[in-house]
């Protein structure tokens, strides 16, 4: 066994597999970019390294570094991870060029099953049914545009385009007609090369609503191979996996075997030795029809759900194999126990089209309890940038049966405390509260199709109420003066008021002037029925998040901003002169800061521009005419844009003109 | 030496429910009286003020003030029961706010009040709270919404020294001595009203609301025969833009208000406070069974001390003279962290009583110590003796002190304040910095009684009766406050609160040098 291993990955996968060579005594060397100095994963390790700036490319994508870095550190293995280098094969042979062992396949395996291609053509001589789709021959691996538009002229729709290199939904595009074709296969281009550095793609059939079953396999230098059963991650958002489970909740004992005994035969045939995935698609009502979809020849991300219900430390085993050992079990030796159920949190805005969403956290718990696994990369303090992979952390739960994992995932996902970048976690709580899931009614376009039926629960309205009582605090001091009831004569109060910029905008409120107090982390509140429930408080700077239900929410004093004024009113000389240009009429749309009318006076030009976003309503002067002090040159309409709030329908920036 | 005070009541006792069922029922009809003052014009003229997007006057002391802070208003019941009660509150409202940290006087007419013209008791609510702020040394706002002077009223609001033409003056004096003065232009600003916003440091305006000008549009047909709305004879785009008059244009109320709490924040920090304040602590003797332990007929002798351990800090007090002429309480406490030197009656003043509180407001005046008076005074005591032992001289000597001190006085009347007695307790002719009344309270130049009494003896019983019923009447708190004799009638409950927010609002002017009368010894 290796005595120092460097894990060239960041993030929680980075974390993990720091926590496995913890346990087995084995020094871990982290590596990191200038973002990360201060990272959990650094922290994780006994050692680490710096790579380089914070892009990927300058620095965990960058071979040449990490594995200078492996060498300075004197580590006698790397161990990829899954993203990054885990599946470039030039980095296996940089690694094996300086004397470092590889924790995956070789290269040569490597090159045979992480290239879809040439995987699937193995695949196939294994005798694992495969999709239909272009010649998988891997003699002659690089499609051109013409060849895929010429195999696909015949072919039943929809089609699949997808890179030969990596995964991941990246330059995957779903061509329901021909006409698409030509398009998408320059989009999928474009983002397999910007992915993966390689632009080759396939096409194949496209099976509607199918499952996506995969099988764990492990295999050793010495010819073993052993299946660790299937994961079912059929709930997927463009093709991004957000829920994974094993079971798969569809495969029985003799299918699970049919299927491991098939991935089991590639990898012997491919002389894999290292885990890796074999990627199945099934019917979503006949799993036992299943094709060879690909093989991930690394970790995955979901690997955390095969540890629970098998019990084996996959990483341990990686490790094993890497070191030449053999893999010590045998198929009859895993047994699966309970199910296992893992829900991707990103740091991303469900309510806005799923854009990333970043920032510093603010505050960060992670659930415990029975049968619960969090694999996360950050802590209170991280910045979450766009630099990397918005995946923040992994929730699994682990028990007897599935609706007991589903359960333990969802509370986990409730006491999960990510206070900061907005978080998907509430909208997998709602993914899991779906019939369908529970029912295992599973494929993976059931999210694109349920679309806003998967419904968060709108925040409570007197949430507002709750953050100024929260931004209020405590009095500063005795001082009668600095105390914050309202008193007033007469044996009344006035309710605190306060603007508060929240989630959804500007918004007014009162502090509840009854049913709340401040406890420790936050404010006792009693709901409707005398219920009572707390909801947290975590200042930040000169806001406060209020955390209700799970769900954070930020809310700050409104501020009034600079040019957020009306628009209406009349614009007026402000000297005399004579109008060189006019530049706008009655009608258009124009934007602050626009110049609508030149003046020239005292042998200057004085542009006379739009106060705020609005609609011109009358031009007064043309073009030659002279103006007086004061004369009005164009009265602009009513509305526009006040306190920052814009008035979308007049915004030439978002409003598109119809043809 | 400083002790702590226990108290003497039992609650239980017939004596003690009997003072809590009356002191209770005196705030509740107060409570009352105050939450219907505090809706100002009829409930017509409140929805069309509010139907035009304006604020009512209370939602804009609210919303200019500090969220949560605490709003010490000024005489809410001001013309109650004056002019056929129809000028709740006098039209205006008046009071110590805090904005922006700031203690800042603020003064809002109330538009729903007769279009919030000034009758002769909102002239003199108007004045009384700049002369709050000068002597204090408060900045002023002034949230102006008024139709200038009530006309029918014209000769006991235009014309005397201590009429309309003051609040000019007041305002030019104290922007003279660096007291900012800020106006948010809200409604009308009409006549000589035009001159508040045009007399301060600075001004906001409304937008399509607030208008300013010398002569409305009616009185101007009337004198040049042309027409014009009132938006362009004096709005807000014309003082902003045109005129000069106003300097920040306001987009509505709550804008306005942002302005004007914007400007309150580029003032200058406030000095320190003359005296220090210490950490705060509660009375150990329970506040709330004032009610119980204070009789509410002053005619009831109770130790004054009762009231001292309600509302003194921890209820210590280092008394002075407590051996000495004791029918005056004096000695030393704090409220809310301020220091005081407490006066307190306790019976009816004799010469070594006036002469022990003379002392005792030197002592203050000296070390920089605010001054209370707890005034429950029938008068000082006559007789061949007494007058022979010189009781009008010692008498005088209290008075003298109490008039030149430089320390601020506040007056809190809990019983009765009947004679010279209300001159020797600093009432409202000794400028104390505020004054307030508890709703048992009796005032008048003598009892009601006693006047009776006197006519008798002089050989007119007739008048001694209708004098009687004509002292009862006027010298309860509800006809005192109405004139502005007081700051306000105060629940006794609050009297801890509203002493320490006062004492606060005074610690922002410097103490004066200390100047001293001659003494007649």
């Amino acid at each position: 066994m290796f005595s120092r291993v460097l894990i060239a990955n960041r993030g929680e996968i980075a974390v993990r597999v720091a926590r496995t060579l913890r346990r087995l005594g084995i020094e871990s060397v982290a590596v990191y970019s200038d973002a990360d100095a201060d990272a959990p994963h650094v922290r994780a390790a006994d050692r680490a390294v710096r790579l380089g700036p914070a892009p990927a490319a300058e620095s965990y994508l960058n071979v040449e570094r990490v594995v200078a870095a492996a060498v300075a550190s004197g580590a006698e293995a790397v161990h990829p991870g899954y993203g990054f280098l885990s599946e470039r094969a030039d980095f296996v042979r940089a690694c094996a060029a300086a004397g470092i062992a590889f924790v995956g396949p070789s290269p040569e395996a490597m090159a045979l099953l992480g290239d879809k291609i040439a995987a699937k053509a193995a695949a196939e001589a294994a005798g694992v049914p495969v999709v239909p789709g272009t010649d998988s021959d891997p003699a002659r691996p690089a499609l051109t545009d013409a060849e895929i538009v010429d195999w696909a002229a015949g072919q039943q729709l929809p089609l699949l385009l997808k890179a030969a290199a990596g995964g991941g939904g990246k330059g995957m595009r779903v061509v329901r007609s021909l006409d698409e074709l030509p398009e998408a296969l320059t989009a999928a281009r474009r983002e397999a090369s910007g992915a993966f550095g390689d632009d080759r793609l396939l096409v194949e059939r496209y099976l509607e609503r199918s499952r996506h079953i995969e099988v764990q396999i492990v295999g050793d230098a010495h010819g073993g191979a052993i299946h660790l059963g299937e994961r079912e991650c059929s709930l997927q958002r463009r093709h991004q996996k957000v829920i994974e489970e094993a079971p798969s909740p569809v495969v029985d004992v003799a299918l699970r075997a049919r299927m491991g005994e098939a991935a089991c035969a590639l990898a012997r045939a491919a002389g894999y030795a290292g885990a890796g995935t074999v990627e199945l698609i099934a019917e979503h009502d006949v799993p036992s029809s299943f094709y060879f979809l690909e093989v991930n020849a690394r970790l995955q991300v979901e690997h955390p759900v095969t540890e629970l219900v098998t019990g084996v430390d996959l990483v341990e085993l990686q490790l094993r194999v890497a070191a030449g050992e053999p893999l010590g079990l045998a198929q009859e030796d895993v047994t699966l126990r309970g199910h296992a159920v893992e829900a991707r949190v990103y740091a991303e805005d469900p309510a806005n089209g799923f854009l990333p969403s970043t920032g510093r956290i603010v505050a960060y718990r992670e659930p415990h309890g029975d049968g619960i696994r969090v694999d996360s990369g950050v802590a209170e303090g991280s910045e979450v940038t766009s630099s990397y992979d918005p995946m923040l952390a992994k929730v699994i739960a682990h028990g007897p049966d599935r609706a007991a994992a589903l359960a333990g995932v969802d509370r986990a996902l409730r006491d999960l405390r990510v206070v900061g970048p907005t978080t998907n976690a509430p909208y997998l709580r709602a993914l899991l509260a779906r019939p369908e899931v529970r029912e295992a009614a599973l494929d993976t376009e059931l999210i694109e199709r349920l679309g806003e039926a998967i419904a968060v629960p709108a925040a409570d309205p007197a949430l507002a109420g709750l953050a100024v009582a929260a931004l209020l605090g405590s009095p500063r001091s005795d001082d009668p003066w600095d105390s914050l009831d309202g008193w007033r004569l007469g044996g009344v109060r006035a309710p605190a008021r306060m603007r508060l910029d929240g989630a959804d905008g500007e918004v007014s409120a009162d502090a509840p002037s009854v049913g709340v107090r401040l406890v420790p982390g936050g404010l006792g509140t009693e709901g409707e029925g005398g219920v009572a429930r707390v909801v947290e408080v975590y200042p930040d700077g000169e806001a406060v998040w209020l955390v209700d239900d799970g769900v954070p929410s930020r809310w700050a004093v409104a501020v009034d901003r600079a040019g957020a004024r009306s628009a209406g009113g009349s614009l007026d000389a402000p000297m005399p002169g004579t109008v060189i240009d006019v530049r706008t009429e009655p009608g258009a749309t124009v934007a602050e800061g626009d110049t609508l009318v030149v003046l020239e006076s005292m042998k200057m030009e004085l542009a006379i521009q739009a106060p705020a976003d609005g609609v011109v309503a009358d031009v007064f002067v043309a073009t030659g005419d002279r103006v007086a002090q004061s004369q009005p040159l164009v009265a602009l309409a009513e509305g526009g844009v006040r306190d920052g709030v814009g008035i979308s329908d007049t915004d030439p920036r978002t409003s598109e003109v119809p043809a | 030496m400083s002790t702590v005070l226990h108290t003497h009541a039992r609650p239980g006792t017939p004596e003690f429910e009997a003072n809590v069922e009356a002191h209770a029922a005196l705030v509740a009809d107060l409570h009352a009286r105050q939450a219907q003052a505090a809706l100002g014009g009829g409930e017509k003229a409140r929805t069309r003020h509010t139907s035009r997007g304006k604020l009512l006057p209370r939602e804009r002391v609210d919303r200019l003030a500090d969220p949560g802070s605490p709003f010490l208003e000024l005489s809410p019941l001001a013309a109650h029961d004056i002019y056929d009660g129809a000028a709740p509150g006098a039209g205006v409202v008046a009071g110590i706010a805090r904005v922006h940290g700031r203690e800042v006087i603020v003064v809002a007419n109330d538009a729903t009040v007769k279009g919030g013209t000034y009758y002769p008791l909102t002239v003199k609510k108007h004045l009384r709270a700049q002369r709050a702020a000068l002597e204090n040394r408060l900045p002023c706002v002034y949230l102006v919404d008024s139709g200038g002077a009530f006309l029918p009223m014209q000769d006991e609001v235009f014309p005397d020294r201590e009429h309309f033409g003051r609040i000019f003056f007041n305002q030019a004096n104290m922007s003279a001595q660096g007291i900012p003065q800020i106006a948010a232009v809200m409604g009308s600003c009409t006549a000589g009203g035009a001159y508040v916003p045009a007399m301060s440091d600075e001004t906001v305006i409304v937008r399509n609301q607030g208008t300013i000008f010398l002569g409305g549009p009616p009185l101007v047909k009337a004198a040049t025969g042309e027409e014009v709305t009132a938006e362009e004879l004096g709005g807000g785009e014309l003082h902003a833009k045109t005129s000069g008059v106003v300097d920040h244009l306001a987009e509505d109320d709550d804008h306005a208000l942002r302005i004007v709490r914007s400007i309150v924040g580029t003032l200058p920090s406030k000095p320190d406070a003359p005296w220090e304040r210490k950490p705060a602590e509660p009375p150990t003797v329970d506040e709330a069974t004032l009610y119980g332990a204070v009789p509410p007929d002053s005619k009831t002798p109770y130790d004054p001390r009762e009231i001292v351990a309600r509302i003194a800090d921890g209820s210590r007090f280092h008394e002075f003279k407590a051996e000495y002429g004791t029918t005056v309480v004096t000695g030393f406490a704090h409220v809310h962290g301020h220091p005081v030197g407490i006066v307190a009656n306790q019976g009816i003043l004799f010469s070594e009583s006036s002469l022990k509180a003379a002392h005792f407001v030197e002592l203050c005046d000296q070390r920089g110590i605010p001054l209370l008076f707890l005034q429950n005074i029938t008068g000082f005591m006559v007789g061949r003796e007494y007058e022979a032992g010189g009781i009008a001289k010692d008498g005088a000597k209290l008075v003298a002190a109490v008039s030149t001190t430089r320390v601020p006085k506040l007056t809190v009347i809990v019983g009765g304040s009947f004679g010279a007695g209300n001159y020797g307790m600093c009432g409202r002719a000794y400028d104390p910095r505020f004054l307030w009344t508890w709703p048992n309270a009796r005032i008048s130049v003598m009892g009601g009684e006693q006047a009776a009494t006197v006519m008798t003896e002089v050989g007119q019983p007739e008048v001694g009766a209708q004098l009687k019923e004509q002292y009862e009447r006027q010298g309860h708190p509800y006809y005192a406050t109405a004139r502005l004799w007081d700051d306000g009638v105060i629940d006794p409950l609050d009297t801890r609160r509203v002493v320490g927010l006062a004492l606060g609002a005074c610690a922002n002017a410097p103490l004066a040098p200390r100047a001293t009368p001659v003494f007649r010894m």
